[in-house]
């Protein structure tokens, strides 16, 4: 808590309904945080190119467009952390707002302390405290941890800054098996079991991007049952 | 139950008719109510056809019997005129035995009331006949009125026809007794044959019956198969109305059928959707209502003795109406029909192990069966932890908590080793009171936390995470109870019974869900899906 992190950090909260958005916001700003509101979509769209934003937290239902393509608009043009707020945590919700690019979902009652505990994490993955390998070989793919650049056969690759982690995460110690929980516990900062959704999706994003054929993975396996692993 | 007569209030006739007409739709099946029909209509109308033709056969074989023996007895006794005047008795008897089909000839020859002195002398020759064999009546008809007639009588049970004939010009008459037993014989050989043609064109009217009942249920079959496949959750099942539409009787029935389901349908997608829409307008002001308290509490130094004892007890009272919102949604979702199992690669001892270390607030050992070591099963991941973290929770409001946890193969026994799968028990045992056998059941009911409710005063939660996790293991073929500890000491056994199924490989988290309910409850009741060892996955890891 005592981090220098929520200082002048400045969040993005896009929420249709002004009590929710109201008391939220009193909760994050006694958290330490700078918040800036949205009423809706396209307002948190031109608010976001205005000034810089170090997270975004949106509400999946909005009026106008809906919280999944302000999240997918967003993510077209930053590797911003996203947090999406849905009040069902039905797949369907989730696993969208995760396609959609969202990093990390929580469901309301929000907590504002467990989502403060979220953003720091976020934040602080975003800025890799460890310094570990200063530079990582796997076949075709190379991992430069330090300067967040990943590439494959000499071509940089861009990663989102949950995906990176994620992967360098599992650089870290090639061959061991991470389980979700370790790895949402890691990479996200869950104190909360289960939801193993938000480590699937993301390997499959990563996938796509580093795999050559992501249907036929060589690098991000999957260990039935137990979880994943980078093959060394 | 009294019977009418006994009872204080005797049903009604129309009562007691519907009742039995009640009773006789429950003890005889349609099918078997159109064969009994079919057979009863078939069998009277043999039965009255036998009988028609019997009768009739009877009665024309008598006539053309009757006719010609007549004409031949009135030809006999005009044989027996021209002998009469010159004849002796003894010649007489001669002639009787030599005439033409006589049969048993008499001859009379005066009538009792003639001169006196001259009793009539009766000539025959069958031994077995006499005069007095014949009726009075017919006798005196002949031989007083002078009548030519024709008779059938018994006499010693045997059927008989007699033929009488006053002579002309004298006091004599003639008769002539013929035996029609050959004729019962014929029409009682008829019968027989006819009640046995009869029986059997029964017979082949149950035939009949029985596969015109199957023509004409199998539609009503069809309805059967359909209604079966609604119940089992197939809501978008319908009869195709276009393959009734022609037939009067049954097109109302199929078109009602389908817009009933269709009815049940749409309020099953309303009832999701309203479960849906409350979840998000219920947990929209809880999120507002908890940010708030938050903030409160950041400046709780600032308030108030009196005001932080407030914001105390409307924190407290917040966490439990958070928890009995979630948990309210948690089971309209069940009710709704809008739950979706996702099923998952589990490790299961590993999970299990993780999952204690999560939920309970102090270390509680796991002790598991070394042969489920590297077992992995399809299962539930977020279903299995709340249903620890139910079973955590309840030790924790009614013991001092958990003591510890065990992980079991079950074989099932003998018996059932056809039917039962293997499964594997997570037990959650604590030291507290226990449970009462008459509770043991209840307690999983919504809404009843077992007599000791309220015993231990504050925060005991609204009693709707037995029932919860009972629903989240029915969800996945799984099932939950309470029983003793099996140490015997003082406390209870919350177990968790889940069927070993086999994974389906799968990295798509969407394609994880390819297993409905009904699946899972299928392979925990045919075992047909044993979980395996991970070889593989220990290859892997190696």
């Amino acid at each position: 808590m005592g981090e220098t992190i929520g200082v002048g950090t400045k969040i993005l909260y896009v929420e249709d309904d002004h009590r929710i958005r109201g008391s939220v916001k009193l909760a994050l700003e006694d958290e330490g945080w700078q918040v800036d509101e949205s009423e809706t979509g396209e307002d948190a769209i031109l608010s976001f190119g205005r000034s810089p934003t170090d997270v975004v937290l949106i509400d999946i239902m909005l009026p106008g467009i809906d919280g999944f393509e302000v999240c997918r608009t967003i993510r077209r043009h930053s590797d911003v952390p996203i947090i999406m707020v849905t009040a069902r945590a039905d797949t369907h919700d989730v696993v969208a707002g995760l396609e959609a690019g969202a990093d990390d979902y929580m469901t309301k009652p929000l907590q504002p302390k467990e989502l403060s505990a979220r953003i720091r994490a976020m934040l602080r993955r975003a800025r890799p405290a460890q310094p570990g390998n200063p530079h990582l070989q796997f076949g075709d793919l190379e991992i430069i941890p330090q300067e967040g650049v990943v590439s494959r056969d000499g071509v940089q690759i861009h990663l989102t800054k949950t995906e990176f982690r994620l992967l360098v995460e599992l650089a870290n110690t090639p061959g061991k098996v991470f389980s979700r929980e370790d790895l949402l516990e890691k990479v996200w900062g869950h104190g909360v079991f289960g939801d193993g959704r938000l480590v699937d999706v993301h390997v499959r994003r990563l996938r796509t991007k580093v795999e050559q054929d992501p249907a036929n993975p060589r690098h991000v396996m999957t260990v039935r049952g137990l979880g994943y692993k980078l093959q060394p | 139950m009294t019977t009418p007569q006994d009872s204080p209030t005797p049903l009604s006739v129309s009562e007691h008719r519907s009742v039995v007409r009640l009773q006789r739709a429950i003890q005889i099946g349609l099918r078997a109510r159109i064969v009994f029909a079919v057979a009863a209509v078939a069998m009277l109308l043999s039965v009255v056809l036998a009988a028609t033709t019997v009768t009739i056969a009877k009665n024309t074989l008598l006539t053309t019997r009757e006719q010609a023996l007549t004409t031949q007895a009135l030809a006999n006794a005009d044989a027996i005129t021209g002998a009469l005047g010159s004849a002796e008795t003894s010649d007489l008897q001669t002639l009787l035995g030599s005439l033409p089909q006589g049969g048993s000839p008499i001859l009379l020859t005066g009538t009792s009331s003639g001169p006196a002195g001259t009793d009539p002398t009766t000539v025959s020759v069958d031994a077995r006949y006499s005069i007095d064999t014949l009726p009075a009546e017919f006798l005196s008809s002949v031989v007083e009125d002078r009548n030519n007639a024709v008779m059938r009588f018994r006499f010693e049970q045997e059927p008989l026809l007699v033929v009488g004939v006053a002579l002309p010009n004298s006091e004599a008459s003639y008769f002539q007794i013929h035996q029609l037993g050959d004729i019962d014989t014929a029409i009682r050989s008829l019968g027989f044959k006819l009640a046995i043609a009869a029986f059997l064109t029964t017979l082949v009217a149950v035939g009949l019956g029985y596969w015109a009942s199957k023509y004409t249920l199998r539609p009503l079959n069809r309805i059967r198969d359909a209604a079966e496949s609604v119940a089992l959750g197939q809501l978008d099942t319908r009869i195709e109305y276009a393959d009734y539409a022609a037939d009067p009787d049954l097109a109302p029935l199929v078109a009602n059928f389908n817009d009933m389901v269709s009815a049940l349908q749409e309020r099953i997608n309303r009832d999701a959707r309203f479960a849906s829409d409350v979840s998000h307008e219920l947990r929209s002001p809880l999120t507002t209502l908890n940010a708030s308290i938050e903030v409160l509490e950041n400046a709780r130094d600032l308030l108030p003795e009196r005001s932080q004892q407030a914001l105390d007890l409307l924190s407290l009272d917040m966490g439990r109406f958070t928890q009995l919102v979630e948990d309210l949604l948690e089971i309209s979702r069940f009710d709704a029909g809008a739950v979706r199992l996702e099923l998952d690669a589990v490790a299961l001892v590993p999970t299990v192990e993780a999952a204690v270390r999560m939920v309970a607030n102090a270390s509680v050992p796991v002790e598991a069966d070394p042969a489920l070591t590297d077992v992995v099963i399809a299962c539930d991941k977020r279903r299995l932890m709340r249903i620890l973290a139910n079973f955590f929770d309840n030790a924790r409001k009614y013991a001092d908590g958990a003591t510890s946890v065990t992980v079991e193969l079950h074989e099932p026994d003998h018996l059932g080793i056809i039917l039962a799968a293997r499964t594997v028990r997570i037990s959650v045992e604590d030291n507290g009171p226990g449970v009462p056998e008459a509770e043991r059941e209840k307690i999983f009911d919504r809404f009843n936390r077992g007599d000791q409710g309220g015993s231990r005063g504050i925060d005991l939660g609204v009693g709707l995470g037995l029932a919860l996790a009972a629903e989240h293991a029915r969800l996945q073929g799984g099932s939950v109870w309470v029983e003793e500890r099996h140490d015997g000491a003082q406390g209870s056994r919350f177990v968790l019974e889940l069927p070993m199924i086999e994974p389906i490989e799968a990295d798509d988290p969407e394609d994880l869900a390819a297993v409905t309910p009904e699946e899972a409850e299928t392979f925990a009741l045919t075992g047909q899906m044993p979980a395996i060892r991970l070889d593989e996955a220990s290859d892997q890891n190696s």
